[in-house]
């Protein structure tokens, strides 16, 4: 898949591009200084890049750009947005419009995730403990 | 909602619902004016539970671990109505299958369950599914904790997980409370098994790897015992390496029981809690508040103990012997004195297993609401569960049942058969089962002769993919396709009950459809002749070996 | 009735789109649900001009396949595959109805 032109690739910018079967845990100094993290979907079906930007963000504290590229498509945004993606190389039409809106498709989250959203356990109690005081 | 003894959604859990039946109704939008291909849209409407099949669509409706309210299955009669030709099909994995939906209707219909509570999120697609229990679940004398807590609190966990929403394949959870396993944990992905250690702590046994289809296996014990808070971050830890390490290259070899097979139990298991030592301590360990929250939702109805011998039973009882075999086979016992369990069979003599019309299904409703605190549950084996009967109210319970047709006293008898939809509607299938069903039911129809046999579990499926359990049936019929023609391949010895997991013994080569009820008839005269005091037919193959069984079938030869 | 069985005979199917049904692609290249209409092929150059057209026709259906059908001396048609007679004709048991309260 081509990657448009609104998200060119900086060769200056310290990037590392993984293929989905890489062990993220194992990166070790590779990851140093990187500030860009480039994670593929050869179909769009295939989703072990989920993991590897969870762990990357969570589990290793990677603050930097994380971008999702290959079979990317709109329906998957809300859960690339939770795992941590933040650019996305896709040439579906209309992307760029669904990634405004997906961010507020779901307005209740059950588990927690990088993206630091409450969850609604989370509210629960917090909402019972409001009541209780 | 009116008060109900389960789980009560909050408005968290109806935005979300409401939300994604709303995405739902865009992508449909979108795949009908052609914005989205076939390809890309079937996931979507997979994880809406929306399969296409022979002649329709098929929606599976999630019914969590197999829990209804009167309320609930008086809409589900609705939409079958409204939406479809009228009936539906209860199934081994505690759903509702409807066969004849329009994708066009499908947003609709997923917003008329949304005003019930219910949805069909997740029955279907590379995602983990509906989440099944014991069916018994809270009414069982035999209970160590209600399992449906925490079928809940996967469920919730479980649902749109960002991570694993595009796992290998599909991911089935089961959880049993008992030690009497009703819900099959050995032959899931991941079986929970509630259990008290000497400290007198509750916790679950996590078993892995386990399933039927193409290659059955049973699972294995990963952890004997993990505390009930960390359930959560163990099963992030177990799908995590399912999602990094589930092999995709291979449709058929894509289930996490391969992978536990070829790395084997050991590796997997250290794979698992190496990830787990990551997550046990962070966000996802269930606060105590919230585990009692759930847990006060499934309180019990307040049920007093009642008069456990009641004259009008006992007077019916002499005079009418069908419902004196009734109470034996279909009435099990509640765990508070003076109640009952009644199964409500769906496989009346002749007709196809486990199906209602609209009509009983709001019949059953009635009946739930006037004796059974309005609940209603689904077993495993395509039947419906009153769960709270006052033993004072059989008799009227059993005089609607029969006037509903469901009345017949064959709990686990020769007839009552569990079969998949088969090739009648499912694209998969090699061949029909419901008819196989039919004349198997038609032939053994008499009352007296199925109590004479006793306990025989036959478990039908059109092929390898199992949803009839067929490898542990008593009696399993597979139906495989020669040269375009069906035939059938019968195997016995399985079980899944009572805590023991067998797979059952292939007898010989497939038969033709004509030739099954005689086959059965075989199978149940050598048993018959062979017979020990008080010994089930799986007991008696146990005993004897496959065999004579084998002999009586297809002759010495 | 003489039925001819050599499978070279074959006709266009698809579940439409909107609503799941059961069609066939007829000679003006629309889709009917009746395989008494539907277009047929008779050798193998044919049925791949009939997949072909099929496929540009698959805007409002999903999937297109061929199935391999055959004809007897009244040019009734009839599907090979036991699945393709249950796509054609329906279920082969009768399925209750919605207000039955007892299976007949």
């Amino acid at each position: 898949m081509e990657i448009p032109e609104e998200v060119p690739l900086p060769p200056e910018v310290p990037t590392l591009v993984l293929a989905n079967t890489e062990d993220v845990l194992k990166l070790g100094e590779r990851l140093d200084g990187v500030r860009l993290i480039i994670l593929d979907f050869p179909k769009f079906t295939d989703g072990r890049a989920y993991t590897q930007a969870r762990l990357l963000r969570e589990r290793l504290g990677y603050t930097g750009e994380l971008r999702a590229s290959g079979a990317v498509l709109i329906d998957q945004l809300p859960f690339l947005l939770r795992c941590g993606f933040d650019s996305f190389a896709s040439a579906q039409k209309g992307f760029g419009e669904a990634l405004a809106k997906a961010r507020t498709l779901f307005s209740v989250v059950y588990q927690p995730t990088g993206d630091g959203r409450a969850t609604a356990n989370d509210l629960r109690l917090g909402r019972r403990n409001a009541v209780a005081a | 909602m009116p008060d109900t003894h389960f789980y009560r959604y909050d408005d968290y859990d109806r935005a979300l619902v409401g939300e994604r039946v709303e995405q739902f109704r865009d992508q449909v939008r979108r795949r009908i004016a052609g914005e989205l291909t076939e390809e890309q849209f079937k996931p979507l409407r997979l994880t809406n539970g929306l399969y296409l099949q022979l002649h329709a669509y098929m929606l599976r409706i999630a019914i969590p671990y197999g829990t209804l309210s009167s309320r609930q299955l008086r809409k589900l009669a609705e939409i079958a109505r409204r939406y479809d030709r009228g009936y539906g099909h209860f199934t081994t994995r505690q759903n509702l299958q409807l066969h004849w939906i329009r994708l066009e209707d499908a947003p609709d219909a997923l917003a008329m369950l949304a005003e019930v509570d219910m949805h069909a999120m997740q029955t279907s697609g590379n995602v983990v599914r509906n989440v099944t229990a014991d069916h018994f679940a809270g009414a069982a004398a035999d209970e160590i904790e209600d399992p449906r807590i925490w079928c809940e609190i996967v469920r919730q966990w479980s649902t749109l997980h960002p991570e694993f929403s595009f796992l290998p394949r599909k991911f089935k959870i089961a959880i049993t409370g008992s030690p009497n396993d009703r819900a099959a944990v050995r032959v899931h992905d991941v079986g929970l098994r509630l259990w008290k250690n000497p400290q007198g702590e509750v916790g679950f046994e996590v078993i892995v790897g386990g399933g039927l289809g193409r290659t059955p296996m049973i699972g294995k014990t990963l952890r004997e015992f993990l505390p009930r808070d960390e359930l959560l971050a163990y099963l992030e830890a177990t799908l995590r390496v399912y999602n990094r390490y589930g092999r995709r290259d291979n449709l058929f070899k894509a289930r996490i029981k391969i992978l536990v097979h070829e790395i084997g139990a050991e590796k997997m298991r250290e794979e698992v809690e190496a990830e787990y030592a990551a997550t046990r301590h962070g966000a996802l360990k269930l606060a105590s508040e919230t585990i009692e929250a759930i847990t006060r939702q499934f309180a019990p109805p307040p049920l007093r103990p009642r008069r456990t011998r009641v004259p009008e039973v006992e007077a019916l009882k002499l005079e009418n012997r069908a419902f004196a075999l009734w109470l034996k086979s279909n009435v099990a016992p509640h765990r508070v004195p003076g109640h009952a369990i009644v199964t409500a069979s769906l496989k009346p003599a002749g007709a196809p297993p486990g199906d209602a019309s609209a009509a009983q299904m709001e019949g059953m409703a009635d009946i739930a609401e006037a004796w059974s605190q309005g609940e209603l549950r689904v077993s495993h084996e395509q039947n419906l569960v009153f769960p709270h009967v006052a033993i004072e109210s059989l008799p009227a319970v059993w005089r609607a049942l029969e006037r509903l047709g469901f009345a017949e006293a064959n709990i686990g008898k020769i007839t009552d058969i569990i079969a998949c939809p088969g090739l009648d509607y499912c694209g998969l299938a090699n061949a029909r089962s419901i008819p196989v069903a039919q004349s198997i039911s038609t032939h053994f129809a008499s009352l007296t002769r199925q109590h004479d046999i006793g306990d025989l579990k036959i478990k039908i499926s059109g092929c390898i993919n199992a949803c009839g359990h067929h490898h542990v049936g008593h009696i399993g019929i597979l139906g495989v396709d020669k040269n375009g023609v069906e035939l059938y391949q019968i195997s016995i010895g399985g079980d899944v009950d009572f805590g023991r997991t067998a797979l059952g013994t292939i007898l010989g080569p497939a038969v033709e459809a004509d030739r099954v009820v005689e086959a059965v008839d075989a199978l149940v005269a050598t048993y018959l002749g062979a017979r020990a005091e008080g010994e089930r037919f799986v007991d008696t193959c146990r005993r004897i070996g496959a065999q004579p069984f084998k002999e009586s079938v297809y002759g010495n030869s | 009735m003489a039925k001819n069985l050599s499978g070279d005979l074959q006709v266009a199917s698809a579940n439409r789109l909107v609503d799941g049904l059961v069609v066939y692609l007829d000679d003006a290249g629309q889709w009917t649900p009746r395989l008494d209409r539907a277009a047929l092929a008779r050798d193998t150059s044919e049925s791949a001009v009939l997949l072909e057209r099929a496929r540009a026709e698959a805007f409002t259906v999903v999937d297109p396949f061929l199935v391999a059908v055959t004809e007897d001396d009244d040019g009734t048609i009839e599907p090979l595959s036991l699945r393709e007679k249950i796509r054609a004709a329906g279920l082969t048991f009768d399925a209750i109805a919605s207000e039955a309260i007892r299976y007949a």
